[in-house]
């Protein structure tokens, strides 16, 4: 009986799986030869390929694109660890107001969020109204909620009250003892926020398109572009960033695992 | 002066007043418990001596040296705590020698100090792995090296044992004693468990809703509890009123309760003589409960309940509803205030 519910709920998973993977299976295939306009594709080729991995421009949207996720998630995972500590340490009061604000990037929606950034800032003339200060900002306000969880979860899994405090006790400063205990510890938590977030902003469209200037020349910019020269070369585009976001999503479960696989045994002595 | 003095400590966590006017001397290579129910303040006194709590008021002196304002890495104190606290991301070695490379000792020192110290505890064996791969046991006497090696001053332990099965609890209480006068250090112990202040302490501070209730050694705590609360607490006291015990056993005592003792209690068939200082009276065997080594009867005495040990040796000697003689040494019986 359970047996077979198993294999009926295989079943079922497989179709809905394989419903999902059409479009992309067609993307593909799409990607892959020369002409679809028949039931059955043919002539298969690799040139869309080539062309996209010698184009510069290509490579340059793809530097862009990744520096334009590095850089926040880096610049978000140093004010969230600081501003944690800080909380943590000395305002444990404050606590729950840090989590209430951390959390409200997730109530907003990228269009309204890019749009009121332009109203505010576009106008004035310091820093702030560059293109690409502002796309980064508007990336940090994205991924913060994801980053502290992933800090936040990290911490409550040790007890870093008491480490910091058996670290004072053998002479170590609270922020150098953060550092070089606590941190550590929570390696795995943090790679595993940020891969998410990397995730994440690749897959963004609409804040870079309203905040980043025409210069800005990213992986959507790109794809923007091949579209209007090749269908079947921004359908190549799409593959790669479909791959790399795979890519980083199953890395992200790995690491997860691997945390999981840790609990577990240290659980078991 | 002596070695640590708290001098009219007090502290509040907002409204919550903890710590009441303590007064506390510990001499040099004392081993001194504090003793009292959970929530009386015993972390707190013992976390305001570390630095890692501030008092509200009052001074802290350690070596004729005021270290009230001292922040905790400059006290020279060493601490374990109750909940396992070695650091996850460090091997045993590195964790015992975290405190020795902040002193910037050479590494050869460290490594044989390291080694030492662990050699002492009994964790050789252990000294490449993490403190994931240890069992509770393990990780706290880790920890014990840890707080030891780099010789602090003091040595604190917050409730170590805590968290480990009991016949286990018991081979570290002897070793920490072992290892405690083997190095001669100062330790201050917090724990709540008496048996525990017992074996170990060579003075006993029993602690009550933020004051001391009590200070002594083991035997002075045990066989002369001074208030209700210390006979309460501590071994198994009988608290009878006191004109129901002079009824009973025809004394005059004054205070208006009496504290006895269960295991001096005597219970016997024939009749006992009153002589110089024994208290007799006739009674009846309400019920018995026993506790493997011992068994205890609750005897009726003209409707006063007493409990009383006998030693179980090979049958139990008196079933329920027997008439028995109750003999009681009259210096052993406590009048409390
Ligand atoms: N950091 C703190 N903030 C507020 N109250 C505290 C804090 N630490 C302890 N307390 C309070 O102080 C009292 C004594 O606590 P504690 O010293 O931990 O007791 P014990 O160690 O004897 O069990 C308790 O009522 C506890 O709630
Ligand atoms: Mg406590």
């Amino acid at each position: 009986m359970q047996k077979r519910a198993r294999i009926n709920a295989a079943i079922v998973m497989s179709i809905i799986i394989l419903w999902l993977m059409i479009p992309l299976g067609a993307t593909a295939v799409y990607s892959l030869f020369e002409d679809w306009t028949g039931i059955v594709p043919r002539g298969f080729t690799l040139a869309n390929y080539k062309t996209i991995f010698t184009d510069t421009a290509f490579l340059s949207a793809m530097y862009q694109t990744v520096l334009i996720c590095v850089i926040p998630i880096l610049i978000t995972i140093a004010v969230m660890l600081l501003a944690l500590f800080t909380v943590t340490v000395y305002f444990p009061k404050l606590e729950k107001y840090m989590q209430l604000l951390c959390m409200i990037p997730y109530t907003i929606q990228g269009v309204i969020l890019s749009v009121s950034i332009l109203i505010l800032y576009a106008r004035n003339d310091s820093v702030l109204s560059q293109r690409m200060v502002m796309l980064m900002g508007a990336y940090c306000i994205i991924i913060l909620p994801h980053i502290y969880n992933g800090i936040r979860n990290g911490m409550r899994a040790i007890n870093m009250k008491m480490l910091l405090d058996a670290a004072e006790m053998l002479g170590e400063s609270k922020l150098k003892a953060f550092f070089k205990v606590i941190v550590p510890n929570i390696m795995t938590g943090i790679i595993v926020s940020s891969l998410l977030a990397v995730a994440l902003l690749f897959g963004d469209y609409v804040i870079i398109r309203n905040l980043s200037s025409a210069n800005v020349n990213n992986m959507q910019q790109f794809l923007y572009q091949a579209m209007k020269r090749s269908s079947t070369e921004a359908s190549a585009v799409s593959m790669v960033i479909i791959l790399i976001t795979f890519a980083i999503t199953a890395l992200v479960l790995a690491l997860q695992s691997r945390g999981m696989l840790e609990k577990m045994r240290n659980e078991g002595k | 002066m002596s070695y640590i003095c708290f001098e009219k400590i007090n502290k509040k966590f907002g409204t919550n007043h903890v710590l009441k006017d303590i007064e506390l001397d510990v001499e040099k290579g004392q081993f001194v418990t504090l003793l009292g129910p959970s929530g009386c303040g015993k972390s707190t006194l013992l976390r305001c001596l570390s630095g890692l709590e501030q008092v509200t008021s009052g001074r802290i002196y350690l070596d004729g040296e005021d270290i009230t304002a001292v922040t905790p890495r400059h006290r020279g104190i060493g601490m374990v705590f109750q909940q396992y606290s070695l650091f996850p991301n460090l091997s045993v070695r590195r964790n015992v020698a975290y405190g020795l490379k902040l002193k910037r000792l050479p590494k050869a020192e460290i490594d044989q100090k390291v080694e030492e110290m662990l050699s002492i505890v009994g964790l050789s064996d252990k000294i490449d792995q993490y403190p994931a791969q240890l069992s509770g046991g393990q990780q706290q006497r880790v920890a014990l090296a840890r707080a030891m090696v780099t010789a602090p001053k003091v040595l604190l332990l917050d409730e170590p044992l805590s968290a480990i099965d009991a016949l286990l609890r018991k081979s570290l209480q002897i070793e920490i004693r072992r290892i405690q006068q083997q190095l001669g250090i100062t330790t201050i112990y917090v724990t709540h468990d008496q048996d525990e202040a017992m074996i170990m302490s060579d003075v006993i501070n029993l602690f009550h809703d933020g004051k001391i209730e009590q200070t002594g050694t083991p035997e002075q705590i045990y066989t002369r509890p001074a208030t209700r609360f210390a006979a309460t607490f501590i071994g198994n006291y009988n608290l009878l009123d006191a004109k129901d015990f002079n009824r009973a056993f025809g004394t005059a005592i004054p205070q208006p309760e009496v504290a006895v003792r269960p295991e001096i209690i005597n219970l016997s068939r024939q009749a006992v003589a009153k002589g110089e200082g024994l208290l007799v009276a006739e009674g009846k065997i309400a019920s018995y409960i026993s506790h493997g080594n011992l068994i205890r009867f609750s005897v009726d005495v003209n409707g006063l309940l007493i409990n009383a040990d006998v030693l179980f040796e090979d049958k139990r000697e008196f079933a329920q509803g027997d008439q028995v003689f109750v003999t009681i040494k009259e210096d052993l019986v406590i009048g409390l205030q």
